[in-house]
């Protein structure tokens, strides 16, 4: 297994990016935000070390889920911040929003008048509907099996 | 707020313990409906709603947790209190239901009574600090062209990007305010957002315009609704569960529906 550092880096620093600038949207407070950047920093770092390791996007996304919400567990008790809420804002990068939008395009080509190579339309929109589907469960579960532990 | 409490001359008069009841099904109350307008999980405001009523005094507590309406019977010996309140809009507000929740920690130590609980929920809904609207329009803005980054978006198109999502996360700002309708909001901005994105993008030379237009949108995405909706499910609370997932799906549509216009108005490809 080859892992690209830089590309790793990359995806780390950009997810930290994301999670913080929404934890500010979702009025964290500004001693929070870092703890925003760290949780999405590590829930993009253990997604791609997942697929790069082979493993689909829903079951990268399980991993990341669980090793965010096993961090912020270990770390309610020092932070204050819910542990729950610093979960749930480290996995946000990780939500399929691209993919959802997609999925919608491709059901808006197929009802139209005349779709251009509809069976290939509509395995393309099947499969990204399902991966909104499979990684927004693999997240949810994630996150709700360290909650319950 | 004391108003609350007064009681009706045209109704039989409650007993004392009613009385105190009634007080105390109005703070859960509140508490409840502050921490589903901060975007709390149905398993979240069931706890802090009984950690609250029981710690006032409550010996039994049922809440109903609907998407648009709360309803609380609280129970002492015989003596029974139902009250019902509307959820105003679905927001996340973390700080909000962070000091709720260590409010109610301390109801449940004892000590406070629902009149000092009653007058600390609405310092507390009152004087919460919020980030400035430009400090957020920034931050979501530089959180979109990250995500843009994420998606293998090239670099020419982060700052479009991150302008595009900060101007459309200001205008959501600005309508919801005036009180447009959400979903009509949420079209406007996915329109507004991804036709300049997508402009931006292409005046910088960017070879990702269709990766800049998705990415300049996804502020749009209610993340935290759906993941509240699969664990209220998963977690034995369907009908609120399906109300958030049904509602996440037509801002879905609307957020797909406006980037689709500015698509076709821009003339990019599929």
């Amino acid at each position: 297994m080859r892992i690209g550092l830089l590309h790793l880096l990359h995806q780390g620093l950009f997810g930290g990016l994301a999670a913080s600038g929404f934890g500010i949207l979702f009025n964290f407070g500004w001693r929070d935000v870092p703890w925003c950047a760290a949780s999405g920093a590590l829930a993009l770092a253990t997604r791609t070390l997942g697929q790069d390791a082979g493993w689909t996007l829903e079951a990268a996304s399980f991993s990341a889920a669980i090793a965010v919400g096993c961090a912020a567990k270990l770390l309610h008790a020092r932070i204050g911040i819910g542990s729950n809420a610093l979960a749930v804002a480290g996995c946000i990068p990780m939500v399929p929003g691209a993919f959802a939008a997609k999925g919608f395009f491709g059901l808006y080509a197929l009802t139209a008048p005349q779709p251009s190579r509809p069976s290939c339309q509509r395995s393309t929109t099947t499969e990204y509907t399902l991966r909104v589907l499979f990684t927004l469960v693999a997240i949810g579960t994630g996150l709700s099996i360290t909650k319950a532990t | 707020m004391d108003a609350l409490f007064v009681p009706d001359p045209y109704v039989p008069q409650p007993t004392l313990v009613e009385f105190e009841l009634d007080r105390v099904a109005v703070v859960a109350l509140l508490a409840s409906r502050l921490l589903m307008e901060s975007g709390a999980a149905a398993n979240v405001v069931h706890e802090e709603c009984y950690r609250i009523a029981h710690g006032l005094g409550a010996e039994r507590v049922d809440l109903d947790a609907g998407y648009v309406s709360l309803e609380i019977t609280v129970a002492r010996g015989v003596a029974r209190v139902t009250r019902i309140t509307e959820v105003g809009p679905h927001g996340v507000d973390y700080r909000l239901s962070h000091e709720v929740r260590v409010l109610a920690k301390r109801i449940s130590d004892g000590g406070l009574t629902p009149a000092e609980v009653m007058s600390e929920l609405t310092r507390l809904k009152q004087s919460t600090g919020r980030h400035a609207p430009w400090v957020v329009a920034l931050a979501v803005g530089i959180a979109c062209a990250s995500f843009g980054r994420l998606l293998g978006m090239d670099w020419p198109a982060y700052i479009p990007v991150a302008f595009s999502g900060a101007v459309g996360q200001w205008v959501r700002h600005l309508l919801l305010r005036r009180g447009t309708n959400l979903f009509v909001v949420i079209c406007f901005v996915a329109l507004l957002a991804s036709g300049l994105a997508g402009l931006g993008a292409r005046f910088v030379g960017s070879t990702t315009v269709d990766l800049a237009m998705l990415s300049s949108i996804l502020l749009l995405v209610p993340g935290v609704p759906l993941l509240d909706g699969q664990q209220d499910i998963v977690q034995g609370y369907p009908m609120l569960g399906t109300a958030r997932v049904v509602t996440c799906s037509m801002m879905l549509i609307c957020m797909a529906t406006g980037v689709l216009i500015a698509r076709t108005l821009l003339g990019v490809r599929q």
